[in-house]
């Protein structure tokens, strides 16, 4: 089936009732992908276009823009010149944001923290990094990426959607809408946010946004708590029985309204409510981390049992996946230190860097990162200079869309590498650049999906997740 | 699923013969497949080198020999015609489309191109492209049925395509239809009694004009143009603080209730502010064009969202009136209609002519340009009166004969004295005595400011970073004077250093409000800042400054609000300045001063001061020379005449103390009245240019663009101003091909669920073709004729037979026309977000309606139209009802079907409290629960409930009520909501919706659960 759908073609798409009736993929499956009545959307789901690496996808975004220096990308150099100037050579007139771009000087800043080679491979990772570390063969650090936005907004929408302007599909939407769901019980794409970061920048729902696709590929918002998903509580006093009482009775009124009116629409709404029904057990069961054994608690580390931790979050991720769910973003905050990077990265390592790791410990016990792309990172890198001033023990970096690090593993990923090299001081690109675009072609791979394929025609144009841009990055897939 | 129209139009010709000589459409067959598989590369964007030279979007082009030596078309023949073999081709080097453009043709497509090339290949212009002519109304042999010359057409095309219309829909049926179209709200069960028992032929009549007279009807329509204006109630970015917009929201739902006409309701918001004489609601429309989102994120480039801002205005504009997406050519010329980059720029240039700022202030007051928004004609009146006082009171001033020249000078002595001869552990001693001392500001240490000769004693170099700030020092308003003077020597050509200012910190001038005195290209600037670069007034000097030479810099400010107040010294002469702005409308923000750096900012690196001192007066040039050592006996006798005059008459400076009276009059009822965003023409807004790329900072200066519009699409008469109105006047001529089909088409799809363009986004190349053309253009012409009267127009539309037929389909037509483009039945609409929860409310008897005034939360219980939107946190419930985010212009909803639509219905606070509401309602109607759920039902879904619906929900509740709700604890107190202390109390802060329990009594608790029921039901969620 060609990936989009020419007006021609309309004569010969099976209406809906038919569809119901013959799919293979049942009722369940047509419900939970929803059914649109718009000429525009491309009902049925693609599939993919080649055999597919990883299956789903779970994308650990560290927003704020984690400093590269202090963490993947070690720079001695930087050290070595703690305080001189940015060579102007190095910054090659490139724009500042307004934050530092008027300092009288930009004094080079030396990573505080110390680095060492871990595993077979001896990829160098931080010290505060050292349980991502351990699995140094199992990841493939990319130090070349780079991006077009130096804010925040702009930049983490870009990362998130493939463009700084809003309103277009995020990844997981993409994914949901091209792939499709793998259960019948759960939303195809969930979002988790760590209630334990430092909320430094805000966090918008258009980073997990439907934009022009249809609604029900929008991510579904998990919280901690008695209700993970917004209005899953029955009101008290309303049983599960008196639910499922209500639902019979829907059940009768949309069967004499779909009888009387010859809509198959109504037929479909009931499929939803059903689903709701069914989501409201299904939910709190993969919400309930108690059943983890001790073992798989301690792995993730103590804040595991803070509920909405980073740490429980990783966990609650795998959980989910585990049931079928296709995409699932967590969302940390807090790396934005324009000042006090030492204590605040340090903050930031320790929440995140051991429940990280056990998460792919975890899949991979598990036999699921073969088939699970984990992915970690955030929307840009910081600059190789400080800030504000540098003294013994403190210091601060812009922002610094021109390098920074990602890191990648399962799903297909060829781990036990560093990809891509930035030059000495960690400021531009000398080997294998990787555009965000680039990343979201190879992740999109990954799943099959050809990204140039994968497109949606909205206001007269075919649009998909990597814009007009985007190569696969071949030399990280296994 | 629906059919596109195009393939039902394929069906029709299908009907008829699909020999190989069938006469081929080229706007209807031809174009889109041009459009949508070739013109991407040989189309009219010339920027990306047309691939081979070639250019299929123009007959000039496809038929032009190739510098391959081929021909792409040849008409007539089709063997010679490079195209038809490239589309025919099996190899994959040579097949058009090319294989990496994933989109080949099918057989069906090839056999048009190639009959298109047999038959002459002719073009067509687009249709939508063409001005719209009206159409002969189709007769019919049933002259029975027709109410109106809609249903002659309607019923024609569905003839042709072997299909029959509809019976009428019941009485009831249509009233909730017609309510629901109309005003978005369903008929109150009051109203619904009224019309069955209305036997008038007239009745329907009566009660369609009757919900076109009430207020609900200005409130429904408003939803769809908010979508179009991404209005909200936010500013979207980063931080997203509330944004001052409902007058705008009010102004056009007025608009809508008063039956503006359209090309008006246009004109005044496109250009309200350029027409003769503007009124405050006319100026108040204009927000339209401000809606879009802004930042104060720090650090970001003030250009950047400039352009970015532009840009939304022409996207939006584009959409909104032209069904066209302009946007498109921002970065290169349109791939398939034709609007140039340049066309694009133009554009640009009539929507970036404000003199405005890319950024919004951290502190997230109203950017400039702005309007006072006052309540009342009176207050109006005020203003004006009170400006008259202060022309008065500057022209009696001038009046003021200048007296004899002074014979004594003397300097008043400074509030401040800083000798800068040696620094203290936290900053620099004044020298006068009680003043406060100078501290370093908080980023800085006495390490980083050097101790360096200077002109007296030492003084201090800076180091770009580090200065002072002077804490007490605050309250340098519009109204009052002030002196600074200091030795100052620059150290470099400072491009920027800021060597004086009371403004906080900077980003991008976005926030810089206050005094400020800095070096910009070696040249002095000194300004009073409420919000740069509208609300201030700034000079800079002629000449740039020397480097490595002391020199003593005097700056004053008479607290006149004018730029002729700011004056510029140098060595105690006064020094030749230029006005960059004159426009200071408000009062800076209050700040302490700081010397020798800013946060954010370049400081005055490189450079030293010494003897800096300060007034809260203005110096006269006279005390300016004096204090420089200059004898005061070989002034000028002007300059000693003027300061006579400052310092010595007392007839004078009783006139200025009366202007100065008059001109705080003046500002204090000003600023009594709210600030509120608005078009304002300035000739100091930026020149547009084309920006290689759409990117911000490569503006090429070889290509500037003068205000205009994609004159391909329909002429430009010069003699139309080349601004905003002239725009407004270009898109509404009568002859113009877009804009009343865009809004007819709008109008249709809100009576009829869908345009007769599918895509009533886009009318260009790649948007769909409409279901019934001819209907379209003379609908489009008749709107036109009759002034632009949208009431009058939807009332023909839900007056016609075609809007009153049963939605219900028979088998055939089921089959035939399963997505009923073709209207052979009436229409179905899944109701919004916004009538979903208008409809709970009313059937609850909850809703309270007050038209217009501030946005208010859900708790307030207010039609939907008026709940807050917050950009990044739009209300949950609405988006799974597909309503947008509002950050960009929203030309459509989606309508889909998911778990999370049922879950709102059932359990959403506000869904859940309605069924509570209800259930109280109909339970003292009547002892019986069968009344009591038949009643339920007719409140929600206006018709009566059908025997195995009623049978249904009775043995749900009789169910119900025989397992009534288990509370634990057993006596049930209703959840309040706990306040978060630490939340803070904004209306961008949504109170916690509590979801309330069921009530304790087991009959109530079952009829509550059956108004959820019936809530969730498609008889609810449906207008049929």
């Amino acid at each position: 089936m060609p990936p989009d759908k020419p007006s021609y073609d309309g004569l010969l798409r099976p209406t809906r009732r038919h569809f119901l009736g013959t799919s293979a993929l049942g009722l369940g499956a047509m419900a939970m992908r929803g059914i649109i009545g718009d000429a525009h959307a491309a009902p049925l789901p693609k599939g993919t276009h080649f055999p597919a690496k990883a299956k789903r996808v779970i994308y650990l975004f560290q927003a704020g823009g984690p400093s590269h220096l202090e963490t993947f990308d070690p720079k001695p150099l930087l050290r070595e010149k703690n305080t001189q100037p940015l060579p102007d050579s190095v910054r090659q007139g490139q724009r500042l944001t307004g934050m530092s771009g008027y300092q009288a000087t930009l004094p080079l800043a030396g990573s505080f923290a110390d680095f060492k080679k871990y595993g077979q491979s001896g990829v160098e990772y931080s010290d505060l990094l050292s349980h991502t570390g351990e699995l140094a063969d199992d990841i493939c650090v990319i130090r070349s990426m780079h991006t077009e936005a130096i804010n925040h907004d702009p930049a983490i929408t870009f990362f998130c959607s493939g463009n700084q302007v809003a309103g277009r599909p995020s990844m997981g939407a993409w994914a949901s809408y091209g792939l499709g769901s793998m259960n019948e019980n759960l939303p195809a794409f969930i979002v988790l946010v760590s209630q334990d970061a430092t909320k430094d920048q805000p966090l918008y729902s258009r980073l997990w946004g439907a934009g022009f696709l249809p609604s029900e590929h929008q991510g579904v918002q998990f919280k901690a708590g008695k209700e993970p998903v917004l209005y899953l509580t029955n009101p008290e006093g309303v049983s599960p029985h008196a639910r499922r009482g209500m639902l019979d009775a829907l059940g009768k009124l949309n069967a004499d309204q779909s009888a009387a009116e010859l809509d198959p629409e109504v037929d479909a709404r009931l499929a939803q409510a059903e689903m709701a029904y069914r989501m409201q057990t299904s939910v709190p069961e993969v919400a309930d981390l108690s059943k983890e054994s001790p073992a798989t608690l301690a792995m993730y580390g103590e804040s595991v049992k803070t509920p909405g931790s980073f740490a429980a979050n990783c966990l609650q991720a795998r959980r989910l996946i585990e049931k079928g769910v296709r995409f699932v973003q967590l969302f940390h905050q807090g790396w934005d230190q324009h000042g006090g990077l030492p204590n605040g990265i340090k903050r930031q390592c320790k929440q995140t860097d051991q429940a990280s790791a056990a998460l792919i410990k975890d899949l991979k016990q598990r036999g699921l990162l073969e088939d699970t792309l984990v992915i970690w990172g955030g929307e840009f890198g910081r600059t190789a200079y400080s800030q504000g001033k540098i003294t013994k023990d403190n210091y601060g970096r812009d922002h610094h869309p021109r390098c920074f690090s990602v890191w990648m593993a399962g799903g297909g990923v060829k781990g036990g590498q560093a990809y891509g090299q930035t030059d000495e001081f960690g400021y531009n690109i000398i080997k294998d650049p990787v555009h965000v675009h680039d990343l979201h072609a190879t992740m999109q791979h990954l799943l099959g999906v050809d990204h140039e394929r994968q497109t949606f025609k909205f206001q007269g144009r075919y649009y998909r997740l990597t814009d007009v841009a985007g190569n696969v990055v071949k030399a990280v897939i296994a | 699923m629906r059919i596109p129209a195009s393939a039902l139009l394929l069906l029709l010709a299908a009907n008829a013969a699909s020999a190989a000589d069938t006469p081929v459409d080229f706007n209807r067959e031809v174009r889109p497949i041009l459009s949508d598989r070739c013109f991407g590369c040989h189309g009219p964007d010339a920027n990306k080198g047309r691939k081979a030279g070639l250019r299929l979007d123009e007959i000039e082009g496809a038929t032009k020999k190739l510098k391959s030596g081929e021909t792409a078309v040849i008409a007539g023949d089709t063997d010679k015609s490079a195209l038809v073999h490239r589309i025919r081709s099996n190899d994959p080097e040579e097949v058009m489309p090319p294989p990496d453009l994933h989109r080949p043709l099918t057989a069906a497509q090839k056999d048009i191109l190639a009959r298109w090339i047999k038959q002459g290949a002719k073009y067509d212009r687009h249709w939508a492209f063409v001005s719209p002519q009206s159409h002969p109304t189709p007769t019919l042999q049933d002259t029975s049925w027709p109410k109106d010359p809609i249903d002659h057409f309607i019923l024609n095309k569905a003839n042709q395509a072997g299909l029959n219309i509809t019976a009428p829909a019941d009485r009831t049926t249509l009233l909730r239809r017609a309510s629901f179209a109309l005003t978005g709200l369903p008929p109150t069960l009051a109203e619904v009694d009224a019309f069955l028992a209305d036997p008038s032929p007239d009745a329907y009549e009566k009660r369609v004009d009757g919900l076109l007279a009430s207020p609900r009807f200005g409130e429904h329509l408003a939803v769809g143009w908010m979508d179009l204006s991404r209005y909200a109630d936010t500013w979207g970015y980063t931080g997203d603080k509330p944004m001052f917009a409902w007058p705008w929201r009010d102004w056009v739902l007025n608009a809508f209730n008063h039956n503006m006409p359209f090309d008006q309701f246009l004109t005044e918001q496109l250009a309200g502010d350029l027409l003769p004489n503007p009124t405050q609601d006319q100026r108040v429309a204009t927000a339209y064009n401000r809606l879009h989102r802004m930042t104060f994120e720090g650090g970001s480039i003030a250009e950047e969202f400039r352009q970015d801002g532009i840009n939304d205005r022409v996207m939006t504009a584009g959409y909104g009136f032209m069904g066209l997406t302009l946007e498109c050519s921002r970065c290169h010329d349109h791939k398939y209609d034709p609007i140039s980059q340049r066309d694009y720029y133009s554009m640009a240039a009539m929507f970036g002519d404000q003199n405005e700022n890319g950024l919004l202030s951290f502190h997230g007051e109203v950017p400039p340009p702005f309007i006072r928004l006052f309540k009342t004609d009176e207050d109006r009146k005020k203003e004006g009166d009170l400006r008259t006082a202060v022309l008065a009171a500057e022209k009696a001033l001038s009046q003021i004969p200048l007296p004899a020249a002074a014979t004594e000078v003397a300097v008043p002595v400074p509030v401040a004295h800083f000798t800068l001869d040696a620094l203290t552990k936290t900053g620099a001693d004044n020298s006068i005595a009680g003043g406060q001392p100078a501290k370093f500001e908080r980023r800085s240490s006495p390490e980083d400011l050097k101790l360096v000769p200077g002109i007296k004693g030492q003084a201090v170099k800076f180091d770009g970073d580090a200065g002072f700030i002077l804490p007490e020092f605050k309250q340098l308003g519009r109204f009052d004077p002030f002196t600074f003077s200091a030795f100052v020597r620059l150290g470099e050509k400072n491009v920027r250093a800021t060597i004086l200012h009371a403004t906080g910190f900077y980003t991008g001038d976005g926030d810089a409000t206050g005094v400020e005195l800095i070096v910009d290209h070696g040249k002095l600037r000194w300004s009073l800042i409420h919000l740069w670069p509208n609300s201030a007034v700034s000079v800079l000097t002629d000449t740039e400054m020397p480097t490595d030479t002391w020199q003593r810099i005097t700056v004053t400010y008479d607290g006149s609000s004018h730029a002729s107040g700011l004056r510029i010294y140098v060595d105690g002469r006064e020094t030749k300045t230029t006005v960059l702005r004159d426009t200071l409308n408000a009062k800076p923000r209050d700040n302490a001063l700081e010397i020798g750096s800013r946060s954010r900012d370049a400081g005055f690196r490189n450079g030293s001061l010494d003897e800096v001192q300060l007034w809260r007066k203005a110096l006269t040039a006279a005390e300016v020379a004096v204090l420089h050592g200059i004898d005061g006996r070989t002034l000028p006798s002007s300059t000693l005449a003027e300061h006579a005059r400052l310092r010595m008459d007392p007839g004078y400076a009783q006139a200025w103390e009366r202007l100065q009276l008059a001109q705080r009059a003046l500002a204090t009822h000003q600023e009594s009245a709210p600030a509120f965003f608005a078009m304002e023409h300035s000739e100091l807004a930026p020149k547009s240019y084309v920006l290689t790329r759409g990117e911000y900072d490569k503006p090429d200066l070889a290509k500037p663009c003068e205000p205009g519009v994609p004159a391909r699409i329909f002429p430009w008469n010069p003699s139309l101003p080349a601004n905003r109105l002239g725009l407004a006047r270009w898109l509404t001529d009568p002859r113009h091909p877009l804009t009343s089909r865009v809004m007819i088409n709008r109008l249709w799809a809100q009576v009829f669920g869908a345009g007769l363009v599918a895509t009533s986004e886009n009318l260009g190349m790649q948007g769909d073709l409409p279901s019934h053309p001819e209907l379209l253009d003379t609908l489009a012409v008749d709107f036109i004729k009759s002034d632009w009267n949208t009431k009058a127009m939807l009332r023909r539309m839900v007056l016609s037979a075609t809007f009153r037929q049963s939605s219900t389909p028979t088998t055939d037509a089921r089959e035939k026309d399963p997505a009923n483009r073709l209207l052979a039945r009436g229409p179905v609409l899944r109701l919004t977000a916004e009538m979903m929860r208008d409809q709970a409310l009313l059937a609850a008897g909850m809703l309270v309606e007050k038209v217009g005034g501030e946005s208010v939360q859900e708790s307030a219980k207010r039609r939907t139209l008026y709940t807050y939107r917050k950009r990044t946190a739009p209300p949950d419930n609405m988006l799974i009802f597909d309503a947008g985010s509002r950050e960009v212009c929203q030309p459509k909803r989606l309508n889909t079907n998911t778990p999370l639509q049922a879950l709102v219905l059932l359990n959403n606070p506000g869904f859940v409290e309605a069924a509570k509401n209800l259930a109280t309602r109909v339970s003292k109607s009547s002892p019986e629960p069968a009344a009591q759920i038949t009643l339920a039902f007719r409140h929600i879904c206006t018709r009566e409930p059908r025997a195995a619906e009623l049978a249904a929900l009775t043995e749900l509740y009789a169910f119900q009520k025989a397992n009534p709700p288990q509370f634990s604890p057993p006596t049930p107190a209703e959840p309040s909501p706990k306040p978060d202390p630490k939340a803070k109390k904004t209306a961008a802060q949504p109170p916690v919706l509590v979801l309330p329990r069921m009530p304790a009594d087991p009959s109530l608790a079952a009829l509550t659960l059956v108004c959820s029921t019936i809530l969730a039901s498609d008889a609810a969620v449906t207008s049929r």
